[in-house]
């Protein structure tokens, strides 16, 4: 399959806010991106000409923002609606290898539909995880380093080398992953097991580190994680906000070569142009 | 389990000269306006959107109350 | 109550009165605009009575109430219009496109950019967490409505000191910290959800603010020229279509109480006039608003600000020079029972106007239903210029639009009288080493490192941000003097964003001190690599009826307007707010700027953090020995009444050589010097690199050491040249560059021939960087 024709549905509903720049960062490997509202897919209150299906995409892209203001808990009601109308369709693409990822509130509604961590199966049930308000009782912009740890399952990262250390930015109240507490540390490590784990928090020197390299006191300092198969894929910072250097917050400083976040795209862009 | 939110208002009460206070936890309530026939259809109902949508088990414990 | 006789209810099934003015004595009057809220003053209620004795009919409570807040200075600029028409509303240049809700200025040949920043001072101190809120929903229709998309909010704030102690506090006021808490989180929670990045603004802290902060909000868009509208409906057959949230009781009266002294009461009084908003609301409406636009459905549309229908309604017909009939029992209500004048008037959030050819209605309502956005047609626009209003059928609103919007003028009397003895000039005391200084004044409130809020507030979101407002090596951050928006997907073309204020200098002497904040923001437009290409304001005074307030905002209003003109500097767009008082006294006289400028090409950009030990570092602009409103003096508690003045040419020299040197990738940092002066200037660009700097300042001119280090003049810049590359500055003979010294080490050394300043930078980012940590937590 050639990049040209690789569908990406962007997918959005009111308050999801970071359509247009997740559109662009595949626009620009010359795929052809979409920004499509819930509602097309699920088929109310659209025209015949505005009905979207989802097996017609390639890859599905759940974009950052505030979706329905993040009412009741971050990305549970997006959640709420996406599974009861389109659980059948959402499992069919995952179960056809089709990647998709969950960037910042996209996680957050990954997580909260059963769609990550899924330890077992591709959906589970009820929320295994959940990403809780940030340890500063704050929201957070600011610059994060990621560490690559997955070693190979992950489909958005497969050209990151291993261990690598990428500036992806963070931006958001509510990132704290957390697990059942009596069952913390058995799920961390069953992930790990599983090469679920994706990025890290870390700090300049590449270790583990705390507040504020690690902006919201994240379980294990994980910032991303990815279904067994790694095709499904969620993390907190944002990608698509570095996808060029200019947009580093210290570019200025070292003005050459890509934005950190391009490999993310270029990953996922591979597998699905060769798997595909 | 940790509550920003109830501690950034504890501070926030005492900004505003609220004095010995020990902690503030807070408690999300969904008021939920129904013309189910019986209490126990209504509980049940109730308990299905809280496990669909109000509550993440992983932070909440809920409870119901019919009125 | 007396004035009960005046009232005659119609019969009909709501709440619809008429009233009696003509056998209304005067005091019957004011009693009438007290009641109403209205806030009309007699002579106005006068003209109103003679023109409905000359009609031959009484005035409904709806047509009361909609004079009163047509003619509120918030809606009319009844005291300030004259000053902004002598000083600022002249300047022109080809690229001004629009003069609406917001100013529209080209960007290319294809695009162009929308400006606007307006207060929401009153709401904000009485409910800060809803009232700054509402300020940038506010801030984003204006923008919207010129048919640009909002990509960035600023927010200049002004408080009473963080530590002021509670014992002092007046009844009724609520303390700094908690209302820079509410306002912050007001602010951040909205623009967060809204998806538009916060990328610029200040935080001043003084003691006049106590009883009366400032909350200022700007928003710059970007659009296609073609997709541009104005606030005008096309002509008659046009249906006006009301979209985004509902109308309810909030937010009634909201522009008169814009418009009065704050008192004691106000806190509990003037609840309902703060609006709630809804980012849930506006983010949808921005979509479906574009998007109906984009398909060419939209004519013109109007944000409904203060004043609600009653203002929009008639500005956007008349200025498509028609009338229009409205249908109130059409207008979707949050709760039953709103009597006609209470729909006309509601200032509720989240609603905006527009004006759709009978053909694309169904067009407009499909897109709005798929984002779940309320829409309904509610009106039809008329040839003749008036508006008729009907309420379950009954005419209950028969106006000329020529009388509804000729808001009275005034000339109010203005004098350079001061309140108060004139303050005794006070030098500090001559010290060998001032470290000690330095480090105070960058842990003083106004100059400290606003981390704690910038990074509250997301400015990265759309991914356009180029230079963020802050900069530096990874993990050790300062303060930059503008932001950078790339906001052409196929295009390096930049768009550099900043605020400025100096509310010090202005209170001391508003005329330099007016000439002073255009200075200021053009240094920081500058120093990022940005010509300066337009501004728009916000100006916060006192109580205009007081001829020493009036005085003050003329003067500055004169001085911002004689810089801006020789630069040739238009502000298509701005905001008064006066009656900034409590009943301790008015706030310093603040203007606060939202300056625009145009970056050739983004990757030349450069910041304010030192970027390689050996580089040159060079001051740009000559420093004079007026120190009256420095923060230096205020740290020592000193005064001088001489404020920096602006020399015109010199300006004007030092930007060429900035641009330039930047242009030709001379200057790899540069800094403007604003408050602390070149001290504190150089200081901030060691904590943002984690370099030291070793500067020689006896080449400067022949001033008190204090003076070099902590002057304020304006027109000034520290620059970092690239090591081989000194010479490609460019010269000017109108302003000075003197060489001062080198990038390297660890410390900050100042001398003059002996040691001024020998710190460690560790040590001086600690003090820059706790402050606000301690203050708020």
């Amino acid at each position: 399959m050639k990049a040209s024709q690789v569908k990406v549905c962007v997918l959005r509903i009111e308050g999801t806010n970071c359509e247009e720049e997740s559109f662009a960062a595949f626009k620009r490997l010359g795929t052809k991106p979409e920004k499509v509202h819930l509602k097309q897919l699920t088929g109310a209150d659209v025209s015949h000409e505005e009905k979207r299906d989802l097996s017609d995409y390639q890859i599905l892209v759940l974009p950052g923002g505030f979706s329905a203001g993040d009412y009741v808990r971050a990305g549970a009601i997006f959640a709420a609606r996406m599974k009861s109308k389109l659980s059948k369709d959402l499992i069919e693409f995952i179960r056809a290898r089709k990647p998709v990822i969950g960037i910042c509130n996209g996680f957050q509604i990954l997580v909260e539909t059963g769609l990550l961590p899924a330890m077992s199966g591709v959906m589970s049930e009820v929320p295994e995880a959940v990403l809780g308000t940030n340890d500063s009782g704050r929201f957070e912009c600011r610059p994060t380093l990621l560490r690559k740890v997955n070693r190979d399952s992950c489909v958005f990262t497969a050209k990151i080398s291993p261990d690598k250390v990428s500036l992806i930015p963070s931006a958001h109240a509510e990132g704290k992953l957390m697990f059942p507490l009596d069952r913390s540390k058995k799920i961390v490590r069953e992930l790990e097991d599983n090469d679920q784990i994706v990025f890290k928090y870390v700090d300049p020197e590449g270790n583990l580190a705390v507040y504020p390299w690690c902006p919201n006191g994240s379980t294990d300092n994980i910032a991303g994680i990815c279904n067994r198969e790694g095709n499904v894929f969620g993390l907190m910072p944002h990608p698509e906000r570095v996808f060029f250097r200019f947009t580093h917050p210290d570019w200025t400083r070292a003005p050459d070569g890509p934005g950190d976040g391009r490999a993310v795209f270029e990953s996922v862009l591979e597998y699905v142009t060769k798997r595909l | 389990m940790a509550d920003p939110e109830g501690k950034n208002t504890l501070k926030a009460l005492e900004l505003l000269g609220f004095e010995g206070l020990k902690d503030v936890k807070t408690v999300k309530v969904f008021d939920i306006v129904m013309d189910d026939k019986s209490p126990g259809e209504a509980e049940k109902r109730v308990d299905e959107m809280c496990r669909r949508l109000l509550a993440n088990p992983v932070i909440h414990n809920y409870s119901i109350k019919i009125k | 109550m007396s004035t009960d006789r005046l009232y005659t209810r119609r019969d009909v099934p709501f709440e619809l009165v008429e009233i009696d003015l003509e056998d209304a004595s005067d005091s019957d009057l004011m009693e009438l605009s007290r009641e109403s809220g209205t806030a009309l003053s007699l002579e106005e209620i006068k003209r109103i009575r003679d023109f409905f004795k000359q009609k031959g009919r009484r005035p409904t409570d709806v047509e009361f109430q909609s004079l009163g807040q047509a003619w509120s200075e918030h809606c009319c600029y009844k005291s300030s219009k004259i000053y902004l028409k002598q000083y600022i509303f002249g300047i022109n240049t080809r690229q001004v496109i629009d003069r609406g809700d917001a100013g529209v200025m080209e960007f290319d040949k294809d695009h162009a950019y929308a400006l606007r920043i307006e207060s929401h001072n009153h709401p904000s101190a009485v409910e800060p967490y809803g009232g700054a809120a509402t300020g940038i929903g506010g801030i984003i229709r204006d923008v919207l409505c010129m048919g640009a998309q909002p990509i960035a909010l600023v927010d200049p704030l002004f408080f009473g000191p963080l530590d002021y102690p509670f014992e002092k506090l007046p009844a009724g006021i609520k303390h700094p910290k908690y209302l820079f808490g509410g306002i912050v989180a007001g602010i951040r929670d909205y623009g967060n959800r809204v998806g538009i990045p916060t990328v610029s603004g200040g935080v001043w802290f003084d003691e006049s603010y106590v009883g009366n902060c400032l909350v200022n909000v700007g928003c710059v868009g970007i659009g296609e020229k073609k997709n541009l509208r104005k606030n005008a409906v096309r002509g008659p057959g046009d249906v006006l279509v009301l979209v985004g949230g509902r109308t309810g009781r909030d937010g009634i009266h909201g522009v008169t109480f814009a418009s009065a002294v704050l008192t004691k009461e106000s806190e509990t009084e003037s609840r309902g006039a703060v609006q709630l908003g809804d980012p849930i609301m506006k983010e949808p409406v921005i979509h479906a608003l574009l998007e109906a636009n984009e398909k060419g459905y939209v004519n013109g549309m109007k944000d409904l600000g203060g004043g609600g229908l009653s203002c929009v309604v008639g500005e956007i017909a008349l200025a498509g020079g028609c009338g229009a009939e409205v249908d109130l029992s059409k207008v979707p209500l949050k709760e039953e029972g709103l009597a006609p004048w209470e729909i006309w008037v509601s200032e509720s959030q989240e609603r905006m106007m527009l004006s759709v050819s009978p053909k694309n209605v169904d067009e407009v309502l499909h897109v709005f239903r798929l984002w779940d956005v309320p829409a309904t047609p509610i009106g039809k626009v008329t040839p003749e210029k008036s508006v008729r209003l009907f309420f379950h059928g009954e005419k209950v609103f028969d106006l000329e639009l020529e009388f509804l919007t000729a808001g009275p003028e005034y000339c109010r009397p203005c004098s350079a009288e001061r309140t108060g003895s004139k303050k005794k000039e006070k030098t500090p005391q001559i010290k060998a080493k001032y470290d000690k200084e330095l480090m105070k004044l960058l842990g003083s409130a106004n100059v400290c490192n606003k981390e704690w809020v910038i990074r509250q507030y997301d400015h990265e979101v759309r991914a356009n941000t180029v230079i963020k407002p802050l900069q530096g090596k990874l993990g050790h951050s300062s303060h930059g003097d503008a932001a950078v928006i790339k906001p052409v997907e196929d295009s390096f073309r930049g768009l550099a964003i900043t605020t400025a204020s100096n509310p010090f200098a202005v209170g001391i002497d508003p005329y330099r001190g007016g000439k002073t904040c255009v200075d200021e923001m053009c240094r920081n437009l500058v120093s990022v690599g940005a010509r300066p290409h337009s501004f728009t304001n916000c100006l916060n005074f006192g109580n205009p009826e007081k001829p020493d307030r009036l005085w003050l905002f003329r003067e500055a209003v004169r001085g911002m307007g004689e810089v801006a003109k020789a630069l040739n500097l238009p502000s298509p767009s701005g905001n008064v707010s006066f009656y900034n008082e409590a009943p301790s006294g008015a706030v310093l006289p603040t203007p606060s700027l939202l300056g625009c400028g145009i970056v050739r090409d983004i990757r030349k950009c450069v910041t304010s953090d030192l970027k390689k030990e050996g580089n040159a570092i060079a001051l740009i602009g000559a420093t004079g020995p007026e120190m009256g409103a420095s923060q230096y003096y205020r740290i020592t508690k000193s005064h001088s009444s001489r404020i920096p003045d602006v020399d015109i040419p010199a300006l004007k020299a030092g930007m060429e050589v900035v641009l330039g040197g930047i242009e030709r990738s001379a200057i790899v940092s540069c800094h403007d010097i604003s408050d602390g002066g070149l001290a504190v200037a150089l200081a901030e660009m060691c904590i943002g690199g984690d370099f030291g700097a070793e500067v020689d300042v006896s080449k400067m001119e022949k001033l008190r050491s204090d003076v070099r280090l902590f002057s304020e003049a304006n027109s000034r810049w520290l620059v970092e040249l690239k090591r081989g590359k000194e010479k490609q500055l460019p010269k000017d003979r109108k302003t000075k560059v003197v060489r001062l010294g080198t990038v390297g080490g660890h410390s900050l050394k100042i001398g003059a021939g002996k040691k001024l300043v020998d710190s460690d930078i560790d040590k001086l980012a600690e003090s820059f960087n706790s402050t606000l940590w301690r203050l708020v937590g």
